[in-house]
């Protein structure tokens, strides 16, 4: 099947059909109950869904790359937050637009997308192509601009900002996120800082942006930013960890990668975003 | 189409263990589901249902993957290995001589996914650092062994890898 057929048939199919790829989140719905989807459109097989794309500047990932493929790319947050999801039987198969298909606020890839500015590529058969920014894309609770009968059809991200992950879990491996922050540096100097798990959606905390931004990477302004960060988020207890002990590591993280993001520049003023 | 509850009948035509299998499967139902419910391949064990355990590893096109985690009608063309196909007759391939030495099996629910993981990782990398070795293998629990003896099984079968 190629995208075209795919696109028509989401098109034609809507909500009826549910778009699936490596399954990993929707199967496990399937193996809980019985009322789960009964119908799919496989997008496995769907000839350059995963392809990867480096146009001068920016990457093109097809929505079909595996996390096992983005654990490869040259580009930090996102290869450290793809290698830190599930084991490679997870990674092999779930997908970047499955990622933001559950639009889940754990989602790692979507932390490491949310601090680079990416952007969604948003497709239908007789529409057309839309462009979301990733910061637009989240609309809620596993709630997204994506429409029922569109597909997501890549994701792009520029090639040259500088970026940084952690991931809290409980153990080393098969680890479901308690926190997750990714920070990206643009070129010009722009600071990104996003979260995982600590909102209803992925979230940026932007007052922590705006004091890096404006003062400088100094000690004060890091510890000013680290504070703002635990401010501008909104965790809630569940059966993973408490509100209290999340809001304070987003405080620790948002320390800790913007400390390490000013080392490595002061140990590569080129700014070299080389893994 | 049928009714939108009710899943749809599906032809799947792929390979398992190097034979063709023809079986009609449903558009909701697990790979897991056909191995063992249809084909009667009950080496391959489910527990967790959702990818935290790898108990039910099988190899799909030279790759890991979670057989609890795939639908049957995604694997229409595939090229799926099982634990059932991995010895010749009587003669063991040798990741299960080696789980047998090493007694890396207690209860043994978990070994089936343990060896089909540990293909993978020696058909890709022979010679795995402790990283490529732990990143192949971590995706599968054990509650029995501690793991020790799992390990060194699967270095000795890396010892002898063809």
């Amino acid at each position: 099947m190629d995208m075209d057929e795919a696109l028509r048939t989401r098109g034609e199919m809507g909500a009826d059909l549910v778009p699936i790829a490596g399954g990993t989140d929707i199967v496990v719905v399937l193996n809980r109950t019985t009322t789960g989807p009964k119908h799919f459109l496989d997008l496995t097989h769907v000839t350059g869904y995963a392809d990867l794309r480096r146009d001068n500047g920016t990457w093109r990932l097809g929505g079909g790359a595996t996390f096992s493929q983005l654990g490869r790319l040259p580009v930090r947050a996102l290869a450290d937050a793809a290698m830190t999801v599930g084991g490679p039987a997870i990674r092999n198969r779930a997908t970047i637009a499955g990622n933001l298909g559950t639009a889940s606020p754990a989602g790692d890839g979507c932390v490491a997308l949310l601090a680079v500015d990416a952007e969604v590529e948003l497709t239908h058969a007789s529409r057309g192509r839309r462009v979301i920014p990733i910061e637009q894309y989240f609309t809620g609770f596993r709630q997204s601009a994506l429409l029922s009968d569109e597909l997501i059809t890549a994701v792009r991200l520029p090639a040259d900002w500088r970026t940084a992950w952690y991931k809290i879990g409980k153990r080393g491996s098969i680890n479901i996120s308690l926190v997750c922050c990714a920070i990206g540096v643009s070129p010009a100097g722009g600071v990104r800082i996003a979260f995982g798990c600590v909102a209803p959606t992925v979230v940026r905390a932007k007052r922590a942006e705006a004091i890096i931004e404006k003062d400088d990477w100094s000690d004060a302004a890091i510890e000013a930013a680290a504070q703002a960060a635990m401010q501008d988020v909104s965790p809630i207890d569940d059966h993973r960890a408490s509100a209290s002990y999340r809001r304070a590591m987003c405080g620790v993280l948002a320390r800790r990668l913007l400390r390490q993001l000013r080392e490595e520049s002061s140990q590569d003023p080129t700014g070299s975003h080389a893994r | 189409m049928s009714r939108p509850d009710s899943p749809t009948p599906w032809r799947l035509q792929c390979t398992v263990n190097g034979q063709a299998a023809d079986v009609n499967v449903e558009s909701d139902e697990t790979l897991l589901t056909t191995l063992r419910d249809r084909l009667g391949l009950t080496g391959t064990k489910g527990s967790c249902l959702e990818g935290e355990c790898g108990s039910c590893t099988v190899i799909v096109d030279g790759q890991a993957v979670n057989s609890c985690l795939v639908l049957s009608a995604q694997m229409q063309g595939c090229r799926v290995e099982t634990i059932e196909g991995l010895a010749d007759g009587d003669k063991l391939h040798i990741l299960q001589e080696k789980f047998l030495a090493s007694g890396a099996a207690q209860c043994g629910y978990c070994t089936p996914g343990l060896i089909m993981a540990a293909k993978v990782l020696l058909e890709q990398n022979p010679n795995p650092t402790e990283q490529e070795f732990f990143e192949g293998m971590e995706g599968n629990i054990c509650r029995c062994t501690g793991y020790k003896s799992i390990c060194q099984a699967i270095r000795a079968a890396a010892e002898e890898w063809q």
